[in-house]
This record gives C-alpha cells, structure tokens and sequence, in this order.
C-alpha cells in the first residue's frame, strides 16, 4: 500500500530509475529479467518430492510433500471443469505408508487423466503413487527401489506389531499388483531379493528394467507424457459426447 | 579439532532447527506459499504450492520474490 502511494508522488522524476532498479530487482530474484506467458493450461501438475509426509511432522531439514496438501489440491482438480489432466511429476525417496497409500487411492480413483513421471528416484512408497496413474513413465535414469516395509522406534506387542506390518505390506503389494501389469510374484521376489542393495534385502529397479517387469508403462519423459494425456483428454472426451448421442 | 572422516560436514553439525523457525506456510493471493519471514518483518517466498503451471511462470510467485 505504502510502496504505491510513494510510486505516485514520485513517478516523473524517478521513473526511468524506477524501471531500472525493477529490472536489477528481478535479475536479483530470478537471476533473468523476463519470464515467458503463456495461457490458461488445462493441465495441470502435481509434484511429489522428497520425503512423503504423514502422521509425523519432519523435521525442518527433510524436504517432505505433506498429504494434507495434496489431498485437497485433488479433489479440486478433479472439480475443476476447466482441468482436463494432471501430470504427477515424482522424485521421491518414500515415506509414510499411510499418507502414500492415501495418495495413490486419490490418483487412482480420479476421474480426469493421470499421466505420471517417475524422475531421479520413485522409491519405496513412490512406486504405488507411480502406478496409480492412468499411464506412467519413468526416466530411463531414474529408479525405483522396492523394499520391505520397515518400522523404526520402540515396539511394544513384538507378534501383533508384525502382524500389522506384514498387513501393510500386504496392502502396498496388492495397489501395486492392480494398478501395473507386474505379476505378485515377481514383485515380491524383487521387494525380497539379496545382494543387491548394500545393507537391505530389495531391489533397485532401473528405468528399462521397471518397464520390462510391467511395473511401469513406458520410458518417457516430458514430451511423451504430455502427448500421452492429451491423448487420453481427447478419448475421455470422445466417451463423453458418445454418452450425449 | 581436525576432522577427518567420510561424512558430510551437516552430518556432524546439523542445521539447528531454529533457523527455520520463521518459515510458514501462509496464504497470497489465493495460492498457498513457503515463505520466511525476513529480518525487516516482509516474506520472501520460498516455494510455491500450486498445480497450476501457469502460476509458475507469475513473476509474483517466483522464488525469492518479496511478498507485499
């Protein structure tokens, strides 16, 4: 409010220097002075990156996606008449079970077309996020490390414990079995696999061969995924006028 | 003290906590935003919460700028 009046009192003398110190305070922000327009999108993009958020706040350090804001931006995407398609950008190390699983049942059971890319790293519980997607790619340097689910901390009730653990897995697994084309026993024989992660029983699944396992449905990345929900917004569309006739 | 060891200098001297202290999630003009709370009392925005590519590319989202 202040900065405006002061601009008016001010404007005729001091507006060349005004400009200036515009353009060395946008250079200072954004290292460019000008960034591109463009229209409205119809499209629109989700990305989940660093630690997957849940019933436990982080600390500050950890760059975390917090469910409890993606949540809210999907519903409202799926509302939205004038969205026609997300994007789910992942670059993920895992996360929370629970908050994975919850994100994963929203992309899945969304109505518009879901178009994931798996980008340096899906890991963990970033698998079932990637699969929830209509259609998902992943980079061919990117990967995917599947593991078993793990739990850190003071146990109490040691056979119950793992009994629920076990359940959770349980859960992970069947997501990732109905919403890919990779087989149950193969995704368990990689998720409990030896010698291949240093320290851990699991598998670090690579770009290409996340595609060969079915786990994934294609090598891509920006451009294919781009044509790829196009192409599924003009089906969807097709389907809804063939309802209209 | 001479340390010689294959860790990262943040592992052995974390960032203390309370110098995040004055991050916040706070609401600007209709979008939700990360921004640190400055010295001066202004917010400079950190990360930009938002599905929409479009708002990427607003000059009044872009990472570093000042909120007024």
């Amino acid at each position: 409010m202040n900065n405006k009046n002061e601009k008016k009192e001010t404007q005729q003398p001091n507006e060349g220097q005004e400009n200036q110190s515009g353009i060395v305070q946008k250079i200072q922000q954004l290292g460019q002075s000008n960034v591109a327009q463009a229209p409205d999108s119809n499209v629109h993009v989700l990305t989940i990156i660093g630690q997957i958020e849940g019933h436990v706040q982080l600390p500050p350090q950890n760059k975390t996606t917090k469910y409890e804001h993606l949540l809210p931006q999907l519903i409202a995407i799926e509302q939205n008449p004038k969205i026609e398609g997300l994007v789910i950008l992942l670059n993920t190390v895992g996360g929370d079970v629970e908050a994975g699983l919850a994100l994963s049942e929203m992309i899945a059971s969304m109505s518009k077309p879901t178009v994931s890319i798996v980008l340096g790293g899906g890991h963990s519980i970033g698998v079932p996020i990637a699969v929830a997607a209509n259609h998902s790619f992943i980079a061919p340097t990117a990967t995917m490390t599947i593991h078993p689910v793990r739990l850190t901390g003071l146990v109490i009730g040691v056979p119950q414990t793992f009994e629920y653990l076990d359940k959770m897995q349980e859960r992970v697994i069947d997501f990732v079995v109905n919403h890919s084309n990779i087989k149950e026993e193969k995704f368990k024989e990689l998720m409990f696999a030896k010698g291949n992660l240093t320290r851990d029983i699991g598998t670090n699944v690579v770009g290409t061969n996340a595609v060969d396992y079915g786990l994934i449905d294609g090598i891509g990345g920006v451009k294919e995924a781009m044509q790829k929900v196009n192409e599924l917004i003009d089906k969807n569309k097709d389907m809804d006028e063939q309802v209209i006739q | 003290m001479i340390l010689y060891t294959p860790l990262s200098q943040e592992d052995i001297f974390p960032t203390a906590n309370s110098s995040y202290n004055n991050r916040q999630f706070i609401s600007y003009e209709g979008r939700s935003v990360y921004a640190e709370q400055m010295e001066d009392g202004s917010y400079q925005l950190l990360q930009l919460m938002s599905t929409d590519p479009q708002d990427f590319l607003d000059e009044k989202f872009t990472p570093g700028s000042i909120l007024s």
